[in-house]
């Protein structure tokens, strides 16, 4: 019997084959209930017109209990937004992604709160602890104990 | 549902399609799982899990402190979860001891933080103070420390648990480089002679004094009326004035010796610059005035070992060859770690015993000069057991009583002006120890400048006597060298 991670997973790729994703987020890759890419962009009026982002989820065994390990993807054809909650490597302070998770969430819910929270950005910057916090983040972003501050997105 | 012929509010089995908000999996109400798995619907919205589901999910958040908050409530309308568990008395205490446990575990580490804080700056302190305590008897001499501290902390004014304390630190300050014109002798000028003597707990040793005659009949040198100089006068006006007077003189001497030594050296290295630091060590910079700068840069590395080399042996030379400005600041950081704090330390630490020693020598000396009593106003020790008051003999209660209340104010301003000015009494009448060992410490201070000076000059005089001996080639095969006669070779 399949894991309850991997149960749900087939569900909600089954949603998404059949309903499509949310506008300006598409699915790239999701060969196993592992890990995940999508591609993501800000439709209509915002400071990132015309640049397609890539994200990347990581599933462990016990999703939708734990939360995904989301992040945007570093690469020679991906950047991370600049943005005061995106580092420079990939990572998103995002209190959904933390301790704001909840399994109603699902993925393509996850995907149109991270653009919206792009959509609604007013400057283009990074994070004012990037630096000292990309010289020591971990890989993973889940094991990070981000700090929330500001509106929870 | 609402075709149910009784009006009764629906539950979570009446629904058609369960979806379980967790695993989003589904059970119709014409297929039920088998075996069945209970639903529950814990809140006032739409969302409904099952039982498993939502345990697993709440015991998973509570075990995360950061989400332990959202463990109980609804994601979507936020309604609290009623859990309904085996929760007796007991369960309930147990958890109320934990947290109680933790909370208390929390202030015993503060406590043993604050604690461990708390020893090392008492132990600080304690150690500065005993330290303070030994610095000022060297500087008073013993007569006087018995007087003014005694060996018994409980004597102690009150100000001198700030006062000394504070002396190694001054001790040290006054020997950075930068120049702060603070004198560690200024404070201890300041404090002490208007400190009273500490009462002597024999009360028969103060009555004997009462009784006994004026002190300033005893003694075979008649002290010159304002000999030696007020300790108010000293400390706020003739040392710093003699101080800055003296380092000007020192800084015109010393750049005198080294460049008319300079001017006259023609070795390899042409120019030597002497940049002088005020307070700290000579630093001198060596440029040569050659064509080639790969020759250039030889002997200014060549110079840079010597200088290091007899900087770490002698005592007070910081010589060193600098090719440029970055390698200054490079030295100036040097200075100030490793084994140079050391001595900055230990050197300052050193200054009261040095200063006790030089005075110590200077009253040997005076044996034999009569000129050099009178400078130094030697007393005879007090007679055992004797503890001058802070305040002149001449005084006592019945004169008070006779006073005008103007007259007994003009009286208690002069006295306060004169114990601001020269001292109390007691500080007046004792052997003046503080003054030989100030005098003995200028003195040591021009006798180690002199030496540090000479160890300057002859540092420079050997770089500019520098010369690389000239060989013959005696025991190369001369087949190799291309000789403008090789005829005339062997």
């Amino acid at each position: 019997m399949a894991s309850i991670s991997s149960r749900r997973l087939r569900k909600e790729l089954n949603e998404i084959n059949a309903e499509g994703c949310p506008c300006g987020i598409k699915l790239l890759n999701a060969d196993n209930f592992e890990v995940w890419y999508f591609s993501i962009e800000v439709l209509g009026e915002s400071l990132y017109q015309g640049e397609v982002f890539k994200l990347m989820f990581r599933f462990d065994s016990n999703y939708p209990i734990s939360s995904p390990a989301v992040q945007f993807v570093i690469g020679p054809d991906a950047q991370a937004p600049i943005h005061p909650h995106v580092y420079s490597n990939g990572h998103i302070c995002a209190s959904i992604l933390g301790n704001e998770w909840s399994p109603v969430l699902s993925v393509s819910a996850v995907c149109v709160t991270l653009q919206s929270m792009l959509a609604s950005c007013k400057t283009k910057e990074r994070p004012v602890d990037n630096d000292r916090y990309v010289r020591h983040a971990p890989e993973n972003p889940k094991k990070t104990r981000f700090h929330y501050d500001g509106e929870s997105v | 549902m609402a075709q149910v012929p009784q009006r009764r509010i629906p539950t979570i089995n009446d629904l058609k399609v369960k979806l379980c908000y967790i695993c989003r999996e589904e059970e119709r109400y014409d297929a039920p799982e088998v075996p069945p798995r209970a639903w529950t619907h814990p809140c006032n919205c739409t969302l409904i899990a099952h039982e498993a589901c939502l345990l697993q999910w709440i015991q998973s958040s509570q075990q995360n402190r950061s989400r332990a908050a959202n463990a109980l409530k609804c994601p979507q309308c936020g309604t609290a979860y009623v859990l309904d568990s085996k929760n007796p008395l007991l369960l309930r205490l147990m958890n109320a001891g934990n947290k109680a446990l933790s909370t208390m575990g929390k202030f015993v580490t503060m406590f043993g933080l604050t604690f461990v804080v708390f020893s090392l700056g008492t132990g600080m302190y304690l150690i500065s103070t005993a330290y303070g305590a030994y610095a000022l008897r060297e500087f008073v001499g013993k007569e006087m420390f018995d007087i003014l501290l005694t060996d018994d902390p409980s004597n102690w004014p009150w100000h001198s648990f700030i006062n000394l304390p504070l002396i190694p630190l001054a001790l040290t300050v006054s020997r950075l480089p930068m120049d702060i014109g603070i004198s560690p002798i200024v404070p201890v000028l300041l404090a002490w002679p208007t400190s009273s003597p500490v009462n002597s707990r024999d009360p028969g040793v103060l009555d004997l004094w009462k009784h006994s005659t004026s002190l300033s009949k005893r003694g075979s040198h008649p002290a010159l009326p304002n000999w030696p100089p007020p300790p108010l006068l000293l400390g706020l006006f003739i040392y710093p004035v003699v101080r800055s007077g003296y380092r000007a003189l020192r800084t015109r001497f010393s750049r005198w010796i080294l460049n008319s030594q300079a001017e006259q050296g023609n070795g390899p290295i042409q120019r030597v610059v002497f940049a002088l630091n005020d307070d700290g060590p000579f630093r001198i910079r060596i440029g040569a005035n050659l064509e080639d700068p790969a020759a250039e840069r030889q002997p200014r590395a060549d110079g840079q070992e010597p200088g290091g080399a007899e900087d770490a042996a002698a005592n007070q030379g910081d010589v060193d060859a600098l090719p440029d400005e970055a390698a200054v600041a490079a030295e100036n950081t040097i200075r100030v770690s490793g084994t140079s704090l050391g001595r900055l330390i230990g050197g300052a630490l050193i200054i009261p015993r040095i200063s006790s020693l030089m005075g110590s020598f200077l009253l040997r000396m005076s044996k034999h000069s009569y000129i050099l009593r009178r400078l130094l106003a030697v007393r005879p020790p007090l007679p055992f057991g004797m503890v001058p008051p802070a305040l002149p003999p001449w005084y006592d209660e019945k004169t008070w009583r006779a006073m005008s209340s103007a007259k007994r104010l003009g009286v208690v301003g002069v006295m306060g002006l004169n114990v601001m000015w020269k001292g109390t009494y007691a500080w007046a009448e004792c052997d003046p120890v503080w003054w030989r060992n100030s005098l003995g410490l200028g003195l040591f201070t021009v006798a180690k400048d002199c030496l540090h000076l000479l160890h300057l000059w002859l540092t420079k005089r050997e770089l500019e006597s520098r010369r690389v001996k000239n060989r013959s080639f005696e025991g190369v095969d001369i087949r190799e060298l291309d000789l403008i006669n090789p005829a005339s070779a062997l």
